[in-house]
């Protein structure tokens, strides 16, 4: 498997305390954190609320997730130039994000993509992935 | 009796071996908060605050932490964290002072009052808002000065950092109003402390002669002002800096 190929079957072994951890940052049920909705546009979720759900599955998965973490998976191997230039993600770039975010549909990707729209696309399943990629790179600096 | 809810909080007061933030210290252990305070190299006072906390039935940790180290912040909060499970109060208090006319003024001494009195202040309340804003509560009290709003002789550097400091307090407050987080300064004037000694000495009457009250304050007076910020009375209370001055006069 790629080093970024997530399997349907990791992603629902962590889902269930993903949707917990973020259900208690959104303060919402955690039934409505369903795996496929928007959390900017289905929840309400905020900034402050991308940093607290970070903040809690650090705490919750024991794990360190780096700030821009999710942008900087989907980049992989591409250079920063070649994934976005001026704010706006390059075709390239977007055939990138579009590889990773896969669970996302198709139209929900805009063209111009702005870097900074990327977060309106998360869905819980964005952050399983984060949780797995997290725990693979722990793994790895343990030599495991 | 007032209740200032302070009791049984976790506060984490940097630069708190001597002068103000020893005063804080002091008073917020006092309230009943369960306090570790951070000083840079002055072990033996630090020792003192400790060992006087103790006999005082308080509450009072330190740790040897140089604000100015980013990661030193990071791990030392996560080590106070641990302990207590919480981080309800911080006050960044640390500061370093370096006076003399701008022209005058060497490399290290405009880069040791900014990395410690503003680039303390990144450094620590970083490492605790995502505590903060888990729990869902926290006051933020920063240490700034008269001299950020009011021109002094000598105090480019001092005054830069302590001005950054209020602009930072105001925008943080916007940032994390949503989590109820509150984020306020204080602003001492001429505090009778060890750092404040120089400018007493060479220029004492010309400063007095700018304070309405015409003393200098008392480092608890500082203290009082941070309590009131730091408890549920000021819950209400955000994005302020309080002057703490005897009503100093521009000149």
């Amino acid at each position: 498997m790629a080093q970024n190929e997530i399997s349907k079957e990791e992603i629902l072994a962590v889902y269930p305390k993903v949707a917990e951890t973020m259900a208690d940052a959104l303060g919402c049920d955690v039934e409505e954190v369903k795996l496929d909705v928007s959390l900017i546009e289905g929840l309400d979720a905020e900034s402050i609320d991308f940093l607290d759900m970070v903040f809690r599955l650090e705490r919750a998965f024991k794990i360190k997730i780096p700030r821009g973490k999710i942008v900087e998976n989907a980049r992989g191997d591409l250079p920063e130039a070649e994934f976005e230039q001026k704010g706006i993600v390059t075709e390239k770039g977007l055939a990138q994000l579009k590889s990773y975010l896969s669970e996302i549909p198709a139209e929900r990707f805009k063209t111009p993509m702005k870097v900074a729209d990327i977060p309106r696309l998360f869905t819980p399943e964005t952050f399983c992935k984060l949780v797995i990629m997290a725990q693979r790179d722990a793994q790895v600096a343990q030599g495991t | 009796m007032m209740d200032s809810g302070l009791s049984g909080k976790v506060a984490i007061v940097t630069g708190g071996s001597r002068g103000i933030g020893r005063a804080i210290v002091e008073l917020l252990a006092d309230e009943g908060a369960a306090v570790t305070f951070f000083y840079r190299d002055n072990a033996q006072a630090a020792a003192g605050v400790v060992a006087a906390g103790a006999e005082g039935g308080r509450a009072i940790g330190a740790e040897q932490v140089d604000v100015c180290d980013a990661k030193a912040c990071a791990d030392a909060v996560e080590r106070a964290a641990a302990r207590t499970k919480r981080t309800d109060t911080r006050g960044t208090n640390a500061g370093a002072i370096r006076d003399n006319q701008l022209a005058a003024l060497a490399d290290d001494d405009i880069r040791a009052v900014l990395d410690t009195n503003i680039g303390g202040v990144f450094n620590m309340t970083r490492a605790v808002i995502p505590h903060m804003i888990v729990q869902r509560s926290g006051k933020i009290i920063n240490l700034s000065s008269v001299s950020a709003d009011k021109g002094g002789r000598g105090q480019t550097n001092y005054a830069a950092s302590k001005g950054a400091i209020n602009a930072f307090t105001r925008s943080l407050a916007v940032e994390l109003a949503p989590r109820k987080i509150t984020v306020n300064a204080v602003a001492p004037g001429v505090i009778e402390t060890e750092m404040s000694q120089d400018v007493r000495d060479l220029a004492g009457e010309q400063v007095k002669s700018r304070i309405l009250l015409r003393r200098y304050g008392k480092p608890e007076e500082v203290a009082y002002a941070v309590w009131f910020l730091a408890s549920r009375y000021a819950d209400y209370v955000t994005g302020q800096v309080v002057a703490v001055d005897g009503g100093f006069k521009m000149e």
